[in-house]
């Protein structure tokens, strides 16, 4: 009996039996990173990229169903699950939908602080010709309940608005007004220094239900030096008022925010513990703005990013520390990461999206009416640049703001997906565009990434945040789960610590 | 050394690798160099078919103090993009049907996509997964 060979057929290589889904990757901490197109990540061994690419994967590995339970390659049992995908998509792009939410009143530009970091060229507390006119409140009320948002947030910024308080006064009736009649929910929010703030404004406050946004920039010593004032007690004013803003208008209603100034560098832990003993459960470690009045003074209060970067580890690590002690603080620039990284959703945080948040998710109107896309914008233009002026509410509508050239333009450098460096980087699904920022430190809205400090920090920060996630420390996850979901703290973390 | 490059005559002020153009394409090499162009004036060139020379030179004075490290840098972040490509060109029909999907659902298309948009074996099924429904109308 003749024997045969099988024929050729059978010795070619076999069909691959999985086909890959879209994903980025980067190599952190001796792994592979995967990223998928919704934000889903995986580390896997080194080499696993390669193996995916040359379909050389052993499909009867676990690593093999990981990757196919993340969405990273499908096969025949798995593909009616890209619908799911496709879902998971839009969800992580929610923040488009609707609309400007945020709008930014300047009431004012007049302000008793001298900040040298201030981004805005303030004027002096009597020029009422800085002000917000009647005219131009309405106007501006006007666009705002324009947009097609369901829910919209007026805020009120300055300046320091409290020194136009009679245009506060004039424009949250009349925001609310029409509110009701387009059936949309308010939020209102003023964001004031508090050096002037009395009773009957916090009871009128109270009484309209507006929150109140202050900063603190650290102990007496940190906050007087960056925010100098007659009588060299801003850090006295602004614990005053936020004693009395939250005797009035409750705990949740007085939040704070500090910037980092070259003399902040050193006081990490100190800076934390300040928020702490003033009973705070959220502290966002921000840098300085490269706008505006802070342009000037930059010799004086700017730094490297790299110094910023080690200042937010320092400060991160004794935010965590304190949170292991028992006591709930948050790191909000963390907690705006984690959410995009470890949950299906994004953020409402307008500087860190993609379309990018400006003119999409906020818009400024300035004391004069000129419309803004952001307030960084309007920082710029307090340096003569109108690159960033949509529009006037005296002059145009919603829809020729956004159909303008300097909306268009700035739109065309505004999604991360098509950027130099951004398009192929594994953490785009976290990360945004910011063609302002570019374009401030850069001259250019799409700007170069590898000396952009804007990729610089969002980078580091991420892979700092990853390095966390794939330690997977028990306590150390608990806490900044509880960051995400805004739940207390567990006892077993306070027992662990 | 990577099989993909190889170092030539070392110089104080200048790093050169030879690179296999059958291993890492002209783009790879040129998003390599992107990374690098913080620090390095990058100039890219073809010797010959097979191989491409990219020279790198320090943007400061100073000379070049780690070159070997330099150059496995480049060369591994070169590679990366190489593998990338290879993703790109095995998902890049996916990416866009997913994407057209989810965004055609949510409604913030405003002109109907160009092109065919779905998978014609998975269309053909009775549960189609890739079934642009049409841009909604409000």
């Amino acid at each position: 009996m003749a024997r045969v060979f099988y024929p050729l057929e059978r010795f070619a290589p076999a069909t691959p039996t999985f086909h890959l889904l879209p994903f980025r990757f980067t190599r952190l901490n001796g792994k592979e990173l995967l990223v998928n197109e919704a934000g889903e990540f995986l580390f896997v061994p080194r080499g696993t990229v390669q193996r995916l690419t040359d379909e050389s994967l052993d499909t009867d590995s676990a690593l093999y169903q990981d990757l196919k339970a993340k969405q990273f390659l499908y096969d025949n049992s798995s593909s009616p699950l890209l619908d799911i995908l496709a879902t998971k998509i839009r969800t992580k792009f929610d923040h488009m939908c609707g609309g400007t939410k945020l709008h930014i009143f300047v009431v004012t530009l007049r302000c008793e602080h001298s900040c040298e970091y201030c981004q805005v060229s303030r004027q002096t507390a009597t020029r009422g010709e800085f002000d917000m006119s009647p005219e131009t409140a309405d106007r501006a009320i006007a666009m705002m309940m324009d947009s097609p948002a369901p829910a919209v947030t007026l805020e009120f910024q300055g300046g320091e608005p409290l020194l136009a308080f009679d245009v506060i006064q004039y424009i949250i009736p009349r925001a609310k007004k029409l509110a009701r009649e387009r059936k949309k929910d308010l939020d209102i929010v003023v964001c004031t220094n508090l050096a002037c703030v009395t009773d009957d404004i916090l009871l009128y406050f109270r009484d309209e239900g507006v929150k109140v946004s202050t900063s603190l920039d650290g102990p007496a010593f940190l906050h007087n030096k960056n925010r100098p004032r007659p009588g060299h007690n801003s850090y006295e004013k602004a614990i005053e008022g936020i004693e009395r803003s939250r005797a009035i208008l409750g705990m949740e209603s007085v939040a704070a925010l500090m910037t980092t100034t070259a003399a902040s560098l050193d006081h990490a832990a100190a800076i934390v513990d300040e928020y702490v003993r003033r009973e705070f459960h959220s502290i966002f470690l921000r840098p300085i703005s490269p706008y505006g009045f802070a342009v000037k003074t930059r010799h004086r209060t700017g730094y490297e990013m790299d110094r910023f970067l080690d200042f937010y580890k320092q400060g991160l690590a004794h935010i965590l520390k304190v949170n292991r002690d028992g006591y709930r603080i948050a790191e909000v620039y963390t907690q705006i990461l984690l959410t995009k990284i470890l949950t299906p959703h994004s953020t409402r945080y307008v500087d860190m999206q993609s379309p990018a948040g400006e003119a999409w998710s906020v818009l400024v109107y300035n004391y004069d009416g000129d419309v803004y896309a952001s307030d960084e914008s309007r920082m710029l233009a307090e340096m003569r640049d109108w690159t960033f002026r949509l529009g006037n509410v005296h002059k145009d509508t919603r829809r020729s703001l956004f159909t303008g050239d300097p909306a268009l333009q700035l739109f065309q450098a505004s999604c991360n997906q098509a950027l130099a460096g951004c398009s192929d980087c594994a953490f785009q699904a976290y990360c945004a565009a910011d063609p302002v920022y570019h374009y401030a430190t850069q001259g250019d809205m799409y700007g170069h990434r590898p000396t952009s400090g804007f990729c610089a920090r969002n980078m580091e920060v991420i892979k700092h945040l990853f390095s966390f996630i794939e330690e997977n420390d028990r306590d150390t996850m608990r806490i900044l789960w509880s960051w995400i979901t805004g739940k207390p703290l567990t006892e077993e973390v306070v027992e662990c610590a | 050394m990577d099989e993909s490059g190889s170092i030539s005559t070392p110089d104080a002020n200048r790093i050169a690798l030879e690179i296999d153009r059958g291993l890492v394409s002209a783009e790879a090499l040129l998003k390599a160099s992107y990374w690098f162009s913080r620090d390095f004036v990058c100039e890219i060139r073809n010797r010959n078919d097979q191989i491409a020379e990219v020279v790198l030179r320090p943007r400061n004075s100073a000379s070049v103090v780690d070159a070997a490290s330099i150059q496995d840098s480049f060369i591994t972040s070169a590679m990366d993009f190489a593998l990338r490509e290879k993703i790109d060109g095995k998902t890049s029909g996916v990416r866009d049907l997913l994407l057209a999907k989810a965004f055609s659902e949510a409604g913030v298309l405003e002109d109907e996509p160009q092109g065919i948009f779905g998978d014609a074996v998975e269309e053909a099924k009775p549960e189609s997964m890739f079934k642009i429904l049409g841009t909604p109308r409000f």
